[in-house]
């Protein structure tokens, strides 16, 4: 196969061997006079028809290995190139610490993702005020009602739970007017900080929490998925914790 | 730059699975490349493309131009230590038939090939481009094409045949 007086020329002047040659052939890549040389070629010579063949079933390996990967596409990647107007915010530092991280500090990593559909923008739901931290820092999950941050806001914490990181994050309901968003924060040194946020559509009935089905959530709900170690603080659980100041 | 029309939108969420694999074979590494898929899909939607612009090519580019920035920001060794245990679940099945052991081999000879020969190699041989349609989506002359399909279908070659003698 690497004997010089095999090789042959291809159509942009380079010259190449064998094992080029039934690449080139393999991809259709070879013009008729050469595929022609090529099979009388194939038919004298065992050895570089066996070669053409191990490359042949090489190929039909690697299309199996790709297709058979798994090769589903997270719904929320589909959701937020659907969505009319998107912000993103920015992914890329898990990308740049990934070289060094954990597994587990990898989940701990911000995924700031704002989904606006078409709601009003007076809220930026990525802001963590005094009212919204000190209600997350002293507020009981529940799952009906609400109660007011003491502006026009009104506020509902849903569980809490701890990261893989060692923190201690809840996943909460904000509503501003027509605005209804969900959202996950969780306490850093003492700081309450935004994870993740997406806006938000409520079923009819005021005590269902669970939204309908807006992409979104999904974000919010794979968020805790991904971040978090074990199951939800019971009420009594999550009250100490509370009292214990975090 | 304009932001993503509706049909950009629509072409591109067609051209996901498609990217998913060209980020596999980047990567060589299924979680390397879902967060390679998803930052490409955020650079996307961030940056936006040119009206005029192919989806296909145009993802394509952004998603190589970002492995590329994360090859140059990794250190070596890191890398290395993270390509133990790549290509898990990819290739590898339950059952030890002679299949399942084949894509083993040939799942560990493709982690072994350079990443440019490897997209290739994806790129004419499972996504089915004809070299120009590689040589377009990868911004190599045509003749690039041509040398890193062949001398990846070659080193796969040696390299399965090598392992097969090892293991006989």
């Amino acid at each position: 196969m690497t004997d010089d007086r095999q090789n042959v020329v291809d159509m942009a002047g380079t010259r190449v061997d064998d094992d080029h040659l039934l690449s080139m052939y393999i991809d259709n890549e070879l013009d008729a006079e050469r595929i022609i040389a090529l099979v009388e070629r194939l038919r004298a010579e065992p050895a570089l028809s066996e070669r053409l063949s191990a490359m042949e079933c090489n190929d039909v390996a690697l299309r199996t290995l790709y297709t058979q990967a798994d090769q589903d596409i997270p719904e929320h990647l589909a959701a937020m190139v659907q969505a009319d107007n998107v912000v993103v915010v920015s992914f890329a530092q898990r990308w740049q610490t990934w070289a060094t991280a954990t597994a587990a500090a990898s989940c701990a990593a911000i995924i700031a993702l704002v989904v606006n559909f078409n709601q009003s923008t007076d809220l930026n739901p990525m802001t963590m005020d005094t009212l919204l931290a000190n209600s997350l820092e002293t507020s009981r999950s529940s799952a009906a009602g609400w109660e007011s941050l003491g502006d026009d806001r009104q506020f509902r914490s849903v569980l809490t739970f701890p990261a893989a990181d060692g923190r201690w994050c809840r996943e909460y309901l904000l509503a501003q007017e027509g605005s209804h968003w969900r959202g996950v924060a969780c306490r850093d040194e003492g700081q309450w900080v935004n994870q993740v946020v997406g806006s938000e559509v409520f079923l009819e009935q005021e005590t269902q929490y669970r939204p309908a089905g807006v992409d979104d959530s999904e974000t919010v709900a794979r968020f805790i998925d991904e971040t978090a170690t074990d199951v939800a603080l019971g009420p009594q659980q999550e009250a100490a914790l509370i009292s214990s100041g975090w | 730059m304009a932001k993503l029309s509706a049909q950009q939108r629509h072409d591109l969420i067609e051209e996901l699975p498609r990217l998913k694999r060209f980020c596999m074979s980047l990567t060589s590494d299924p979680s390397d490349a879902d967060d390679l898929l998803q930052i490409t899909v955020e650079r996307l939607l961030e940056k936006g493309m040119p009206e005029d612009a192919h989806v296909a090519k145009w993802s394509h580019r952004v998603c190589r131009n970002l492995w590329i920035d994360e090859i140059r920001s990794r250190d070596v060794r890191s890398r290395y230590a993270q390509a133990e245990g790549a290509m898990e679940g990819v290739g590898t099945t339950s059952s030890n038939t002679d299949e399942s052991v084949q894509l083993d081999r040939v799942s560990a000879a493709m982690e072994r090939l350079p990443a440019e020969q490897r997209a290739a190699l994806v790129q004419v041989a499972v996504e089915g481009c004809s070299y120009a349609e590689a040589a377009a989506l990868l911004d190599v002359p045509i003749g690039t094409i041509m040398s890193r399909v062949a001398r990846a279908r070659k080193a796969l070659a040696e390299d399965l045949e090598w392992s097969a003698e090892r293991e006989a």
